[in-house]
């Protein structure tokens, strides 16, 4: 019986020590993510702040500029095999392939173009950020940051946050043209659909424009956050960096899809499930 | 001055540090010396505000520091300079830019930061060197590279963490000559935690030698060799048969 009674508190004690866990790191993450808006504020909104522009560029330019082809190459791939298996399954059931393209650009607007381009970001840049932000606790350089008088959260967060919100509605924008291109030129090759039935923007709606954009902005958001807290959480050495950049990638990809999930079950309530 | 009061730090389950009491005065150097993970290194950090203390209180300068958040930290931390073990260079930046972060962060202008690093590289030994990046220094330049960041803002306090591990006899006497005359001339207070005891002592004029989280010890630097505490004697000495445990 005692024995009985000692697992069974042995059991409540470690879910007890997750719960507190995983509370304590969720109000973690709010604290990185309220630093770095205060963080914005200190180095770019005040009068006389110091707004490094700089720092600001370099993200740009790897957040950016660097992922371009990657996200060319994979969501270009995405569209065509989307789309060829719409064509399919539309051609086996229906038989009809002009609504095709009508269909899809609005779920690729709305959906598709972001959360597929920020699934890519997150595994590309969110990896990167933990990295580099990991690889610089474990080695000490944070606390040396600290000794100068500088905030880690301003100093490494805020303009990769910047650049990332930037460059995640950017690189969306550009992910949801050539997903349709990539699809419309897949759909012509492999089932002859006529392109100006394909690409026909008649049934786009602004609001699937603006929730396109704002999932973007969400994602752009959320992916330097959950990495940047990752790599700030790294302890030990190399086998920490490393625990930091699988959490980073795991941590923004289920970011990623919770936020789609949200806003979209937002919007169909928003809209009263006209969207 | 510098004042622990029955500092406590505990990591999780374990207690690192436990009720922790000494003060440094105003231009005193202290050692800190202990076996390997006695927690002589988060004593430092605990100071630095780096870590902060579980229980107990931090006084710097008569100020209680001890729950200081980091933008109240800023100000006390100004007037500190730290040597980390692991050298902390910013793998980023080139020498000049490590050297110089520390006046650039506070607005100085770029004429004088540039002066400034030359004549402390100059100062450790490695002028000409403000174009390498720390990938392409070895372990005492390195080192040297950290002293001169550490001190380039002319801190009031310089803490050094391992300012030697790593490094040959002659460069470490050569490190110390180097922190002896720095120390001269700026009269700043010095706190170093080193495991090379022999070498630590010619610095130094305190030691308080850390054991199982505690300050097991502190006394003159000069005599500890000869310490009434067998533990402290047997740990200087390397001696392999005696009460130390660890």
């Amino acid at each position: 019986m005692k024995l009985v009674i000692d697992s069974l508190f042995g059991r409540i004690t470690a879910i007890g020590v997750y719960v507190v866990g995983g509370v304590r790191a969720t109000f973690e993450l709010w604290m990185v993510f309220v630093g770095t808006i205060a963080g914005i504020w200190r180095m770019y909104g005040r009068r006389g702040a110091s707004r490094p522009t700089g720092a600001l560029v370099e993200q740009l330019h790897i957040i950016g500029n660097r992922s371009l082809l990657f996200i060319t190459v994979t969501i270009g791939f995405i569209g065509m095999v989307m789309i060829y298996q719409a064509c399919l399954q539309f051609s086996r059931s229906i038989g009809d392939l002009s609504q095709v393209g009508v269909q899809f650009v609005r779920l690729i607007i709305s959906d598709f173009g972001p959360t597929l381009t920020a699934m890519m970001l997150a595994t590309r840049v969110g990896a990167g950020i933990a990295a580099e932000i990991g690889s610089m606790k474990v080695t000490e350089q944070v606390d040396a940051l600290r000794m100068s008088g500088v905030l880690p959260v301003d100093y490494l967060l805020v303009p990769r946050f910047l650049a990332s919100i930037i460059m995640t509605l950017a690189l969306s924008i550009l992910g949801a043209a050539i997903m349709y291109g990539a699809g419309g030129l897949t759909a012509y090759l492999s089932f002859g659909v006529n392109p100006r039935i394909f690409f026909d923007l008649s049934f786009v709606q602004p609001r699937h424009v603006i929730l396109g954009l704002l999932k973007a902005l969400a994602y752009g958001a959320a992916i330097p956050i959950v990495s940047g807290f990752c790599g700030l959480r790294a302890r030990g050495s190399s086998e920490g960096v490393g625990w930091a950049t699988t959490a980073a990638v795991v941590g923004s990809s289920f970011a990623v899809i919770s936020l789609d999930f949200f806003l979209s079950v937002g919007a169909l309530w928003l809209l009263k499930g006209d969207l | 001055m510098i004042q622990l009061h029955d500092v406590g730090v505990r990591f999780g389950a374990r207690q690192v540090l436990d009720a922790v009491t000494l003060s440094v005065p105003r231009g005193g150097r202290l050692g800190v010396i202990g076996p390997a993970a006695a927690g002589k290194s988060v004593l430092v950090k605990v100071i630095a505000g780096l870590v902060a203390p579980t229980t107990g209180r931090l006084v710097i300068d008569g100020i209680d520091v001890t729950g200081f958040s980091e933008e109240r930290l800023a100000p006390v931390r100004a007037r500190i300079g730290m040597l980390f073990q692991n050298y902390a260079l910013y793998d980023f930046l080139s020498v000049e830019g490590n050297v110089g972060f520390p006046l650039v962060r506070r607005g100085e202008p770029a004429d004088r930061v540039a002066t400034r690093v030359r004549d402390r590289l100059r100062a450790v030994g490695l002028a000409g060197s403000e174009a390498k990046l720390p990938s392409q220094l070895s372990g005492g330049m390195k080192k040297r590279v950290g002293i001169a960041r550490a001190t380039i803002a002319a801190p009031e306090l310089v803490l050094y963490d391992e300012p030697t591990a790593g490094l040959d006899p002659v460069t470490t006497s050569k490190m110390y000559d180097l922190l002896r005359a720095d120390h001269e001339r700026s009269g700043a207070t010095a706190i170093a935690v080193s495991s090379d005891v022999a070498a630590l002592i010619t610095f130094v004029d305190t030691v308080v030698f850390v054991y199982q989280g505690r300050a097991h010890y502190q006394g003159p630097a000069a005599t500890v060799a000869d310490a009434p505490d067998p533990v402290v004697r047997q740990f200087v000495r390397g001696a392999l048969d005696g009460p130390l445990v660890g």
